[in-house]
């Protein structure tokens, strides 16, 4: 299975003349490439052992080891699902340059990864991944749920069906999520629209904690996160991976296959195929039933590649269908009804089990398509080309009258065409960059018929971006800038009434960022990053006028916000030690022009009852936290883990603070592993316990107040057997033991009704 | 090389047609139907033998604009004399759109309830009771009685329509004031000055 023999080319060519070397100007330059196909490898990492210094390798899979004495060297070469590199080598004179050819090794989830895994994207900002057993234990959720599990990352949910991710505080506009490298364009303005994306597609998520607008384009104030499916393969394999997830609480099951392909024929050819579907019904919180919050989902995605030695392309498609009930009692006529249920604490309505869905429900369609190319225009310079387009179909259902219930009371189609055309160099010297355009397009529609006056406008968007990033890399040292222009207009149009409303807005920013990272040694490294983002008026902040059906408010939109304007400076600190590792990041975020729906304190009147009246206003806010997250191996057997993240939020202008920052938290457990050493068969238990405190920085208005603080406590049970060949992974998780009853701040529903109770889950993994 | 050309005239020419086709469509208005925009109380009186004797009153809530931010709406006070016996029935309906919901909530009996509350009830000024027929209560037709000995001559009287409300809960009662606890939303709550003769 894993072989012995490592092929190493060593091609040294002299490209100095080498004739006056002195003491330690040595260069030791190389490329690292896959045996199977000569494609580069990204990011693998490159340690001279002796002189502990190390570098990673670019996307042309080549790296600059500078200043080196002369003498010998051990050279130690890590990639995920690689066999290790492990050589000597003389240094006399110049630079030398070799080019290494890496082995795809039998994947063995259980413990190299660790060690090997490097992050898919190359930024100085922090960054943390759910990979491997981590991302196998969160099989079954949503993508905000399952990002729970990275540190500073938390989510601002709607009932326990709809769940956003929240980076450091940051949610909905101010976040980017990516499905395979295409910016995700959904309605995503809305708290409770989730993002449209299926967990299941991903190998890896990632999140990057950093302003990145200069790479990813406007609205990444808070972070970035990056759903990645697994490379497509290059040479001829098959593999086959099959998820079961059965949930008890909601009575739910969801099953997903993915299958991955490599042609013998043609080398370079790949392709990947993956589906999965999910259904349950009505939660049970612990002491009743959530009326009408059930869901089912269906996924598919597909992709096809092809790879030869200077072309790389690369065919995506992925769907996305959801339909989501509501909890039936949150939806309210008035603010007395609100009162009333917020008083009572629970929902009125005595709900019983059941899967078929209700109004209030949501049903959203989500497709993407992607092309995506690149080309080596010589080995310095690589031509890149993406190209995105979306359909995002969005429908609401109320409790309405007459024969209305069939009909969507919001009904939005909004379609995105992205862009990006750009280049990559990788010099000779220590430089390697990119310089492109970053086009996006956007057309909102809302499909007549609904019998509502429309929330928000019918809409065009243009935005046009350029950038330039540059990097430089000397031994342990890496430091990057870049710079980016972005011009954006947007023309929107609808009817009030009988009048024809349109405005014609345009906004422009200049973003730029400088970070750098440390290798202090190779156990400890340093990271940090200053970044400037910025987001201009999302539509609904901008035109919304009137109700917000259900939610018994009137909201007031202001045409004439500005941009938010974003500096944020994280810093980083990984150590990563035999038995221990440690991961902390800290960081401010200063957001000038911070724009939040602020209660009036007036009422508006009508024949149906009295409304909250909220506007959108704009106010300098100071983020700022700290997120820690750490293991330590006690013995073979027994291991711990903690994370936490605080975070603090301010008006700086009233000195007050904002709804719904995530309160402290924190996650520690003891995991203790048995079975017999040496065979690939292993059990895990691990005992966890999440502990959350009361938000005491309250806004100086809320419907009721911030929820007490919880803890949970949760089990999970892991098993691995060989069968054949062939992997098997069986775990049984139970969330929330003790079927404790808590309300979480940062869910819109905690007004309404308790959070989830006790859940048991047993997870199937098997791939062959 | 020449195939290379090929495929990056296919690609410019599905990107020009991605591009352009992607552009919002024309807003339209849209009828907003279920607005109600206008409650009528019409009352007439019953004799000892509860037939209807004598002219229809006819009290009116109305919000020409539907929901919407800065106006309040207009409520008639409901004049009627103490003593005596009226049949009160409930007209709804949507002037902008030109639409009777009446109809529509007797259509959906079975998911609306009226109920009848406020200081005419707790200080049993009025006494109340369905009477839409077959024992449905529903409140679009009701039968009031008026006391004849009221310590004042002002009062009021609160009109709540409650939707997809669990009526096994609310029973038929049209005082149920805790009618939160049968789940549902509320379509309408109008207080309307009472002033009694």
């Amino acid at each position: 299975m894993i072989q012995k023999a490592i092929l190493l080319l060593v091609l040294i060519l002299s490209l100095n003349s080498a004739l006056h070397a002195q003491k330690c100007e040595l260069v030791l330059r190389g490329r690292v490439l896959h045996k199977e196909n000569n494609q580069p490898i990204e990011a693998a990492y490159v340690w001279i052992l002796e002189s502990k210094s190390g570098i990673s390798t670019d996307a042309n899979g080549n790296f600059i080891l500078r200043d080196l004495c002369p003498g010998k060297y051990t050279l130690q070469i890590q990639y995920l699902g690689h066999k290790e590199i492990k050589q000597q080598l003389t240094l006399n004179a110049g630079s030398s340059n070799q080019t290494f050819l890496m082995e795809e090794e039998a994947v063995d989830l259980g413990g190299v990864e660790v060690h090997g895994h490097r992050e898919s994207v190359q930024t100085t900002t922090a960054v943390q991944s759910l990979y491997g057993e981590e991302l196998l234990q969160s099989r079954g959720e949503s993508l905000g749920e399952s990002l729970k599990r990275v540190a500073g990352v938390t989510t601002f949910s709607t009932g326990n069906t709809i769940s956003k991710p929240v980076i450091h505080g940051m949610h909905s506009n101010r976040i980017l999520i990516l499905n395979n490298g295409i910016r995700l364009e959904g309605q995503q303005w809305g708290a409770e629209h989730a993002p449209e994306i299926d967990p299941f597609l991903a190998e890896e998520i990632t999140v990057i904690k950093g302003a990145e607008t200069v790479r990813f384009g406007p609205e990444a104030i808070g972070g970035v996160i990056l759903v990645n499916p697994a490379a497509l393969p290059t040479s001829k394999i098959s593999t086959t991976e099959i998820n079961l997830v059965g949930s008890s609480n909601g009575r739910a099951g969801n099953v997903s296959v993915t299958h991955v392909g490599g042609s013998g024929k043609i080398a370079g050819l790949g392709y990947r195929i993956q589906g999965s579907s999910k259904k349950a019904g009505n939660i049970q919180a612990p002491n009743y039933f959530q009326g009408n919050t059930g869901m089912s989902e269906t996924s598919f995605s597909g992709a096809l590649g092809y790879s030869s030695k200077k072309l790389g392309t690369e065919a995506y498609y992925s769907f996305f269908r959801t339909e989501l009930g509501i909890l039936q009692d949150a939806h309210t006529g008035n603010l007395s009804d609100l009162q009333q249920i917020i008083k009572n604490g629970a929902p009125f309505t005595q709900a019983a089990f059941t899967y078929s869905l209700d109004n209030p429900k949501q049903v959203v369609a989500h497709h993407l398509a992607k092309l995506k190319a690149h080309y080596h225009l010589n080995p310095s310079w690589k031509l890149n080309f993406q190209y995105g387009f979306q359909a995002n179909h969005r429908q609401e259902f109320d409790r309405r009258r007459g024969n209305r219930n069939a009909r969507p009371s919001l009904d939005l189609e909004l379609f995105t065409n992205t862009l990006e055309v750009f280049v990559d160099h990788n010099l000779k010297s220590n430089w390697t960059g990119s310089l492109g355009v970053h086009l996006i397009q956007q057309a909102n529609s809302n499909v007549p018929g609904t019998g509502v006056t429309p929330l928000i406008p019918n809409y065009d968007m243009f935005n046009g971006g350029i950038f330039l990033m540059e990097k430089y890399l000397k031994g342990p040292l890496e430091l990057e800038g870049g710079l980016r222009f972005d011009y954006r207009t947007v023309t929107a149009a609808r009817y009030v009434g009988n009048e024809l409303q349109k405005a014609d807005l345009s906004y422009q920013n200049a973003s730029a960022f400088f970070g750098g990272l440390y290798q202090l040694s190779p156990s400890l490294s340093f990271t940090s990053n200053l970044g400037t983002a910025w987001r201009p008026p999302n539509v609904n902040e901008l035109f919304s006028q009137g109700l917000h059906h259900g939610a018994a408010a009137v909201e007031i939109g202001d045409a004439n916000l500005n941009s938010e304007k974003s500096l944020k400076w994280v810093n980083g600190l990984t150590y990563e030690g035999k038995r221990s590792t440690l991961e902390l990041t800290g960081y401010a975020n200063k957001i000038r022009d911070y724009i939040y729906l602020n209660p009036t304190g007036e009422t508006f009147v009508s024949l149906r009852g009295t409304f909250n009246v909220y506007e959108y206003l704009q106010a300098d806010a100071l983020f700022y936290g700290l997120d820690v997250s750490g293991t330590y191996s006690f013995s073979d057997q027994f291991n711990g883990y903690a994370k936490g993240s605080i975070i603090r939020a301010k008006n700086m202008e009233t000195e007050r603070f904002f709804p719904f920052i995530p309160s402290d938290r924190m996650d520690w457990g003891l995991s203790y592993s048995f079975g017999a050493k040496g065979i690939k068969e292993s059990n895990r238990l691990t005992v966890s316990n999440l502990l959350v405190s009361r938000q005491n920085r309250e806004p100086n208005f809320d419907l009721a107040p911030a929820p007490a603080g919880y803890g949970l406590l949760n089990v999970d049970y892991a098993k691995k057997i060989q069968v054949a060949k062939n992997e098997l992974s069986i775990s049984v998780q139970v969330s929330n033991l003790l079927n404790t009853e808590f309300k979480e701040y940062m869910n819109r529903f905690r007004y309404f009704t308790a959070d989830m109770g006790r859940n048991f889950q047993l997870k199937f993994n098997y791939q062959f | 090389m020449k195939n290379l050309k090929i495929v990056s005239l296919y690609l410019l020419a599905l990107l020009a047609f991605g591009f352009s086709s992607c552009k919002s469509e024309d807003p339209e208005k849209e009828n907003d139907g279920e607005v109600i925009t206008d409650v009528t109380l019409k009352f007439q009186e019953l004799n000892e033998s509860n037939a209807l004797i004598g002219d229809i009153l006819s009290f009116k809530a109305s919000d020409p604009q539907g929901i919407e931010v800065g106006k309040t709406p207009a409520v008639q006070s409901i004049s009627l004399t103490k003593g005596k016996k009226y049949q009160m029935t409930i007209e709804v309906s949507n002037s902008i759109e030109g639409e009777d919901i009446t109809q529509e909530i007797l259509e959906e009996a079975e998911k609306h309830q009226f109920f009848f509350l406020g200081q005419v009830f707790d200080s049993s000024f009025f006494t109340i009771q369905y009477a839409d027929g077959d024992g449905i209560g529903l409140g679009l037709k009701n039968i009031v009685t008026v006391s004849s000995s009221t310590g004042t001559n002002n009062s009021s009287m609160r009109v709540v329509l409650r939707h997809d409300l669990d009526k096994k809960v609310s029973g038929t009662n049209p005082n149920f004031s805790n009618f939160v606890q049968a789940g549902g939303e509320t379509d309408l709550d109008i207080t309307f000055p009472v002033i009694l003769n």
